[in-house]
């Protein structure tokens, strides 16, 4: 607790004290080794998802403008919104298992919702459902802003459309993927919403995430100092990606 | 890769085609069973499933939902907190966006020792997690005597937002050609002069990605609501979650669906009406430079 | 109507070491056509920003007609500038455009109408008064841009580069319209160009900058024939002056040089008796397309003329002439020849080579000796 002693003058410095002692705190690293899991499958099926949309979409298919309205509006959702959706989606007695039992699927059993084991699970569902989307949206833009002599040129050197795509297409995206890869890790650090809505980090704390555990240690248990070790650490996660790539933002603006 | 057009019916081009209906229907079918249920009466929901038409539609769920369904203490339902999300969305959007508007010119075109400092401060904003200002935040408000207001949290939004809608502005107003400011400053054009008359009128687009983006952002928003606001003075988002997360009594999911849409539906309304700029925003937001 | 003076012009940007421009002193008369010319980024748009005051300087001092505006800001400078990518407002008419200025100087409004209606009639531009810049074509936005300009009459004009954006075509065609109009106004005009084909054929006079220091002023003419040196000499001409390293020698005939063709063939040139200085050394010859010829019997008796029989490498017709390609002392070197004149790739031909027009410079400095 240093940055803001200045605001606490009855604060004396304790050093790591608080680092130490969230470092052994089982709940925060529980949230931590989710936020691992949670924030790396996030990630990576968003990408997935997305630049199969985008490359599909990419396809002269008509409707796409209606198509890809649809793949967004998720985006347009509060994740809390989100979150009571999906919640209710996934509970055992009302939604996806009760549908597939109704239809007669009897022996469909679905409680990720409810099990400690798999429920940071339900939260990667919930996220991807409403961010790859925007991933795709991304991509579809990067595709449009391939020059198409490129593409004319591998076909004239004899390559089919899954070479050209894996070849030439998908590498020319790189500062696409950069970006969506930024603004997903940033989405995953701070979620807290989602979480609040959906498992409220249960059961007991097997969904927590580091931005719930921050706001119930600070503000419904108290632990002002612990609630602002764990905020840094956040934020150095945060910086530990933004630095990098504001540096070759920057550098590359020099540059040009 | 657009000869495809040329064999319409390959089956290549119709696994496409079915691979994107499918992922329309998964993208779909949350928000209509959401809707669907928010018509049911709660016995309908107890007896048939998800997807089953409502036997009788009923609007019970959203009058509840509006009026009187319990959040925490409390029971009137969300229509006060509903309107606190408007009080508090409008003018922190319009303050931040003209603030952001009025920085995006400053930091494009009239560069001052350390600009560059200040606009990677500004992409730095744009990334801190809402946690890490949370205690400093909290701190500030009380000191200024706005904890727990409607103007705290509309100023918490304001604050957080500039960084991005300067950005915004920032990014436009680079593309506009310096010859212009150059024509307008030799015209006899001054600082404002030139913000008012030249820039201002070119800003309609930006203004529409500015104000979406932030509409969106601040209405969704529920950490600054849960933690800057207490009582009747809370945002819709943190209203939603304590209905939904209220366990006494029976549970109404109607209601709960019913409650759920209505924080949803300005935002979705917006997004129909003028998707086009939220897509521009939300791109512009994350290829940031 | 008015006399600049700049007076050893200085400008350093922070972040670069080096002066961008390192002391430029040019005194431009009232009514005169003045071409900035220089490769990009030699400093000629930054000379042409501080003269209208959108980047100060770091030293030296600019004067309208005697007074020092070194320190007013743009505004009030009356000055008008044309710029290269227009910098048309694209949210105003064309009308509005050309008002602008005069509406900031809160000038009554029937002589602001007046004013915009004598500047469209001027430029032909009148149908397009209520159009919106983005559906104008590039030439008729330049039209628009110079009727901005000329709309506040001021003292001086700038143009940066006003025509670079526009195709050949209609380039030649605003070059004229230029011209005339600063015939008709005599008006005081600063232009910069990388284009050495409109310096020539705008100027009354031509600075010529590189590296941010002024290299030669003067009339097209002196600039042509007279470079100051090598770098000037390069840079105006087209095709551009050849330089052949040559030694200077005495012969009964006076001094020459002996250089070689493609196939061996040594021909002997005379030279200036002004070059005996250099008697010995190995000097710099410039020399320009025009200056080899088809033999001519009017010339040909002249003593600082000769002829010789060359190979020809290649040959480009142009339509009026045929610029030839031969080689001297391991240089290529472009003559311009009568089309008429049998030149065939691969053949030796007969050239006329006037050494009274070609210049000479000192290999070391790159200066002008004769």
């Amino acid at each position: 607790m240093t940055t803001h002693s200045s605001f606490l003058p009855s604060y004396d410095f304790a050093g790591f004290e608080q680092y130490i002692k969230l470092m052994h705190n089982d709940r925060w690293l529980v949230a931590s080794t989710n936020l691992g899991i949670f924030g790396g499958l996030f990630i990576l099926i968003c990408l997935a998802i997305g630049i199969v949309l985008a490359i599909f979409l990419d396809q002269r298919i008509r409707q796409e403008g209606f198509i890809r309205t649809v793949y967004l509006y998720p985006m347009a959702l509060s994740m809390i919104v989100t979150g009571v959706v999906w919640k209710w989606l996934l509970n055992p007695s009302l939604g996806l298992e009760k549908l597939m039992h109704d239809w007669g699927w009897t022996s469909f059993s679905f409680d990720w919702l409810v099990n400690s084991q798999m429920v940071v699970y339900t939260l990667v569902i919930a996220a991807v459902w409403q961010a790859s989307g925007f991933v795709m949206a991304l991509f579809l833009a990067g595709l449009r802003g391939i020059d198409p002599a490129i593409i004319s040129a591998a076909r004239v050197d004899g390559a089919g459309l899954p070479t050209i795509y894996l070849r030439i297409v998908l590498p020319a995206l790189r500062p696409v993927y950069f970006s969506a890869v930024m603004v997903l890790a940033h989405i995953a650090i701070k979620s807290f919403d989602l979480v609040t809505a959906m498992t409220a980090g249960g059961p007991g704390y097997a969904s927590d995430l580091p931005a719930l555990f921050m706001y119930s240690t600070t503000f419904t248990r108290g632990q002002m100092g612990l609630g602002a070790a764990s905020a840094m650490l956040m934020l150095g996660a945060v910086l530990a990606l933004l630095v990098p790539y504001l540096y070759s933002e920057l550098r590359e603006k020099r540059h040009a | 890769m657009h000869d495809t057009n040329t064999r319409p019916f390959s089956i290549s081009r119709v696994a496409i085609y079915a691979t994107l209906i499918v992922a329309m229907l998964v993208y779909l079918i949350p928000v209509v069973v959401m809707l669907l249920n928010s018509f049911k009466t709660t016995g309908d929901i107890r007896a048939g499933n998800l997807l089953a038409l409502p036997t009788t539609w009923t609007l019970e769920g959203w009058s509840k939902a509006w009026s009187s369904a319990c959040t925490g203490v409390q029971c009137e339902g969300v229509h006060g907190f509903f309107w606190n999300s408007f009080r508090m969305t409008v003018p922190a959007v319009l303050i931040s966006t003209i603030l952001g508007s009025f920085n995006g010119y400053v930091l494009s075109k009239w560069s001052f020792r350390g600009s560059n400092l200040f606009f990677s401060l500004l992409l730095f904003g744009c990334f801190i997690p809402f946690q890490v200002i949370i205690l400093p935040m909290a701190f500030t408000l009380g000191k200024l005597g706005l904890a727990n207001t409607l103007t705290g949290l509309v100023l918490v939004h304001v604050i957080y937002g500039v960084a991005f809608t300067t950005l915004f502005f920032r990014n436009y107003y680079v593309s506009v050609p310096d010859a212009l400011i150059k024509a307008a400053r030799l015209d006899g054009a001054g600082f404002f002069t030139i913000f008012f008359r030249i820039l201002i009128p070119l800003s309609t687009p930006i203004f529409m990605v500015c104000l979406i983006w932030q509409f969106t952002q601040i209405w969704n928003d529920f950490l600054f609501g849960v933690v800057f606001a207490s009582g009747h003075g809370q945002p819709i988002t943190v209203a939603i979650n304590n209905l939904v997360n209220t366990s006494t009594g029976v549970k109404e999911y109607n209601v709960d669906m019913a409650a759920a849409m209505i924080a949803a539906l300005p935002t979705l309304l917006v997004y129909i009406v003028a998707g086009k700029y939220f897509i521009r925003g939300l791109t512009a937001g994350s290829v940031k430079g | 109507m008015a006399q600049l003076q700049l007076k050893d012009i200085r400008k350093t940007y922070k972040n670069s070491p080096e002066e961008t421009l390192k002391g430029i002193n040019i005194e431009i008369e009232s009514g005169e056509f003045l071409i900035l010319v220089g490769p990009s980024g030699c400093g000629k748009s930054t000379l042409m920003n501080s003269i209208a005051g959108l980047e100060s300087l770091s030293g030296g001092s600019i004067s309208i007609n005697g007074r020092d505006i070194s320190q007013v800001p743009p505004k009030d400078r009356d000055i008008a500038m044309v710029f290269q990518s227009y910098a048309l407002y694209p949210t105003m008419s064309v009308r509005d455009n050309i008002a602008f200025g005069l509406k900031i100087r809160r000038q009554p409004r029937d002589q602001i109408n007046a004013e915009v209606s004598r500047v469209a009639s001027m430029l032909q531009i009148e149908p397009l008064l209520d159009k919106k810049p983005s559906q104008l074509s590039g030439g008729q936005q330049q039209r628009v841009a110079m009727g901005r300009a000329l709309a506040r009459r001021p003292k001086i004009y700038l143009f940066d580069e006003p025509l670079s954006n526009l195709d050949a075509k209609l380039r030649v065609e605003m070059r004229t319209e230029i011209k005339r109009l600063h015939q008709q106004l005599n008006t005081t005009i600063v232009y910069v160009t990388h284009d050495q084909i409109e310096a020539m054929t705008l100027a009354d006079r031509i600075a010529v900058i590189k590296d941010g220091e002024l290299l030669q002023l003067g009339t097209p003419k002196e600039v042509y024939e007279t470079p100051a040196n090598q770098f000037v000499a390069s840079f105006i001409g087209s095709p551009a002056m050849s330089f052949i390293p040559i030694t200077v020698t005495e012969t009964d005939q006076g001094l020459a040089a002996r250089v070689t063709g493609a196939n061996r063939e040594t021909l002997r040139l005379p030279l200036p008796q002004g070059l005996s200085p250099y008697l010995g050394r190995q000097i710099t010859l410039g020399i320009r397309p025009e200056h080899i010829s088809q033999p001519e019997a009017a010339r040909i008796e002249h003593p600082l003329v000769t002829r010789a029989e060359l190979t020809i490498e290649v040959t480009e017709p142009t339509g009026p002439d045929v610029i030839a390609l031969i080689r001297l002392n391991d240089v290529a070197v472009h003559c311009r020849l009568n089309p008429e004149h049998p030149a065939r790739a691969g053949e030796p031909t007969q050239l006329m080579f006037d050494m009274a027009r070609t210049v000479y410079f000192d290999p070391d400095t790159g200066q002008r000796i004769g």
